[in-house]
């Protein structure tokens, strides 16, 4: 019997047809992917995450500014590179259990536990929520960061980068990442990696975001490195009044006219009985 | 015990000896001058191979062949459309006319019918009545003379502008007025310069520089609004007939 | 072994492919490519040669890389699309046609010609690949020319035809594609063929081609009679393919028309679709004046504000 009953969470039912259709040649509508450089590196007081701006649908460009450094409590950010949709709804939800979690057990939440959640969750769906997550924070056992792929296996690393500018982000790091540098050092060498992903990946580009994470503090850094503005255009594209054919027009005038005419008495006024 | 099971299937394996390089190439005809224009782009997947690769080539006074798709198929095939210019040329001393290149460029498309060239191509330049003339052709070799043409990875993009800005798609004329039937040669470079960088920002394939050819009819005035412009160079091997510059700019490296 | 016998076999397609394959790898170059002939050099000896690739099936080759059957996946996109009509008629042949070239769902072009002027007296209509038809039917032109110089007279459309034919058909199951009409003016009148690349070939009073065919012939067959005047049948021809641009997504644009008469043909013009939708074809024999649309006949209204007569009914 069929179950009128929906259970919670992703509705799998329509998988078996969609992979049918896929076959006959017809397929899915293409979801917006952050074709992305995300990095991350430790520092002497901290994690710096960077980010590049350009979120992608196949070979357009979907948006030029997108945020990729996403929230998920005051001390723990998370990079996303994947499926837009499924970064952003993931960190948000694991953004709110934290939340609930730091609650129920009065204390400052954990990097680890923000990981664990993450991992757990991306294993439950197998790879299908694309989300490729750099995950960096400092908590009270000191800073972390990890790197989570999509179908939930994980790394510690005192630098990392992922996206499809990974390499080109690693190679600067690999090159350039020492031990117990300093603030502005580690946030100079994540712009440079983000930079190396922006212009020699064709899936990341436009501007830099980073975050800086100490013990203290965390601030967020968006269009830090601005190399990409828009160039001013040798033409002016406005267009005449009229330009547009119609095919027929009404002209209605809104403005109500009214004319009060008092019929009888007014109230208050006394009737007239002569 | 039973016999061994084999577990080995046959695998197909198929011959690709294609591939897409990008980038978006844009040819405008004016009155008595043609513009052919190309970004220098050329990559692979989400990888730039060089940022610097010609896709617009002179190949004689009059005329410039634009070649956009698969970058080894358009190189081999500027270099055979070239050796079949210089042939002509050593057979008749005199270089082939406009009209005879784009109908020589359909023959050697269609010979590789059953193995095609995948190459978009289009062909720039000034007729034998000085006229400015824009030939855009099919990777397969059919062929039509049109105003404007914008071919590659950016058409899409381009095509409608175009249409807009110089056939005047969509706009009605103000009251007693009409559309220009040509535009002069600076507003074509300026629609050219602002198609591409529009590209540029929406379409991952296009950017990194931008090359402009401009070729002029004999005696063409359009040459005054030339002596402005910045870090032109004149690519003409002859002397008193059409002449071929090129303009270079440089576009967004992200 | 079917392999054994294709080997040595000389009337498959694989044999043909081979042999072409020869003919480019002895020389590519030849000599009559230096001369004047040096735009169809290739094909002043007789048939022209094609390369082809070096795999056991080129044409399986062929279809995985072209849209041979409107795969979106492949990366060469051959122009598709298409409405073209010619009938005979008391006064010569008329021949319309749309002007789109679609690949997928992108209008490729707008302005293409459908019409192959192969010479004064013949018209090819193109369908299906531009490029084959395009390649092929100038090719035909160049054969025609050639009979007038061996024969003194010029070809039959019947004759012409066949020689389109039987050339398709000798590249049948290699992936060419076209659908198209030779029409023209003969001893016998007027006459119109339809030939296409399985190697049919058709004589008949009245042809549509092309995915707006069905259109066209809904308006063709009920104006359509023989003694039709010059005028009427030049309308009709420019209304049939309005029809089909109207209501087909891979038609439209313009409609181009052509009148083959015993001198010859002539180019009547060209019309934009949308402008004979609102405003008709402008000042034109033939022409019932106003649009094509049915807003004409509704008044400019709509069933929220309908004309009087129907309001009243």
């Amino acid at each position: 019997m069929a179950s009128v009953y929906s259970p919670p969470g992703f509705n799998f039912s329509n998988e078996i047809r969609n992979n049918f259709l896929l076959e006959k040649g017809l397929p899915l509508p293409k979801a917006t992917s952050t074709g992305t450089t995300i990095v991350g590196c430790l520092f002497k007081d901290g994690i710096v995450l960077g980010a590049d701006t350009r979120a992608t649908e196949g070979p357009i460009v979907a948006d030029k500014n997108c945020e990729k450094i996403h929230y998920i409590t005051e001390n723990i950010r998370c990079c996303g590179a994947g499926t837009a949709a499924d970064t952003e709804f993931t960190t948000a939800l694991i953004s709110s259990n934290m939340e609930l979690h730091a609650l129920s057990t009065g204390r400052k939440p954990r990097v680890v536990t923000a990981m664990t959640m993450l991992k757990q969750m991306l294993y439950r769906y197998q790879g299908h929520v694309g989300a490729a997550l750099v995950l960096g924070g400092v908590d009270a056992t000191g800073p972390h960061l990890f790197t989570i792929h999509p179908h939930g296996s994980t790394d510690k690393l005192p630098y990392v980068t992922m996206g499809s500018g990974s390499l080109a982000a690693m190679a600067v790091f690999e090159s350039g990442w020492r031990a117990d540098m300093s603030r502005d050092e580690a946030l100079n060498l994540v712009k440079a990696a983000i930079s190396a992903g922006i212009f020699n990946d064709l899936g990341s580009g436009s501007n830099v975001d980073a975050c800086i994470i100490t013990a203290t503090h965390t601030e967020l850094l968006r269009n830090v490195e601005m190399p990409n503005q828009r160039v001013e255009k040798e033409r002016k594209y406005a267009f005449r009044r009229g330009t547009t054919a119609w095919k027929n027009q009404t002209v209605r005038d809104l403005i109500v006219k009214e004319e009060l005419t008092t019929v009888g008495a007014g109230p208050g006024e006394a009737m007239d009985t002569t | 015990m039973p016999d061994m099971v084999s577990l080995a299937q046959p695998q197909q394996r198929q011959f690709n000896p294609y591939a897409d390089n990008g980038g978006t190439i844009l040819a405008i005809a004016g009155a008595d001058f043609t513009v052919i224009a190309g970004d220098t782009r050329q990559s692979e997947g989400y990888s730039i191979q060089t940022r610097y690769a010609p896709k617009v080539f002179r190949l004689t006074d009059r005329a410039v062949l634009a070649v956009n798709g698969f970058a080894a198929d358009g190189n081999m095939f500027v270099k055979k459309v070239r050796q079949r210019l210089e042939w002509y040329r050593h057979a008749h001393a005199k270089d082939m006319p406009l009209r005879a290149i784009a109908r020589l460029i359909q023959t050697m498309l269609y010979a590789r019918r059953f193995f095609p060239f995948y190459v978009y191509n289009i062909l720039g330049g000034i007729e034998e009545d000085g006229s400015g003339a824009v030939y855009s052709f099919d990777p397969v070799g059919s062929y039509e003379r049109e105003a404007c043409r914008a071919a590659g990875a950016a058409q899409s993009l381009v095509q409608p502008f175009l249409d807009n800005q110089i056939y005047f798609k969509n706009q009605v004329p103000a009251p007693g007025m009409a559309h220009p039937v040509h535009l002069p040669l600076s507003t074509v470079l300026s629609l050219v310069i602002d198609s591409f960088t529009s590209a540029t920002e929406r379409h991952i394939e296009v950017g990194d520089g931008l090359e402009m050819y401009v070729v002029l009819a004999k005696g063409s005035t359009a040459i005054q609004s030339l002596s402005t412009v910045r870090g032109i160079q004149e690519m003409t091997v002859t002397e008193d007939g059409e002449r071929v510059f090129v303009i270079r700019r440089e576009l967004k490296k992200d | 072994m079917n392999t054994f016998a294709d080997r040595f076999s000389t009337t498959t397609a694989a044999s043909q492919l081979r042999h072409a394959q020869k003919l480019a790898e002895e020389e590519e170059f030849d000599a009559t490519m230096w001369g004047s002939s040096a735009g169809f050099g290739s094909l002043t000896k007789g048939v022209p040669t094609f390369t082809v690739p070096a795999v056991p099936d080129p044409t399986a080759f062929l279809r995985l890389h072209t849209d041979d059957h409107a795969d979106p996946s492949c990366r060469i996109k051959i122009k598709h699309g298409t409405t073209t009509l010619a009938f005979r008629f008391q006064g010569g042949v008329i021949v319309a046609v749309d002007s789109r070239a679609t690949a997928g769902s992108y209008i490729a072009s707008g302005t293409v010609k459908k019409v192959i002027e192969i010479n004064p007296y013949l018209l090819g209509t193109m369908a299906g690949g531009a490029a084959d038809c395009q390649f092929w039917e100038t090719y035909l032109g160049m054969h025609c020319r050639l009979h007038e110089l061996r024969n003194r007279e010029r070809i039959s459309v019947s004759a012409a035809s066949k020689y389109l034919s039987n050339l398709v058909y000798s590249y049948k199951g290699m992936g060419l594609s076209m659908g198209t009409m030779i029409c023209g003016w003969d001893k016998t009148g007027p006459a119109v063929f339809y030939v296409d690349s399985d190697g049919t070939r058709l004589k008949g009073d009245l042809f549509a081609v092309g995915s707006g065919s069905t259109f066209a012939y809904g308006v063709l067959d009920q104006g359509y009679r023989w003694d039709l005047t010059d005028e009427e049948a030049q309308e009709l021809g420019r209304r049939s393919i309005y029809a089909a641009g109207h209501r087909d997504a891979f038609s439209g644009n313009t409609c181009n028309l052509y009148h083959v008469k015993e001198a010859g043909w002539t180019f009547l013009g060209n019309y934009d679709i949308s402008q004979m939708h609102y405003e008709g074809p402008g000042d034109v024999p033939g022409a019932p004046g106003g649009g094509y649309g049915y807003d004409i006949r509704v008044e400019g209204r709509n069933s929220s504000d309908p004309p009087e007569e129907a309001a009243a009914a």
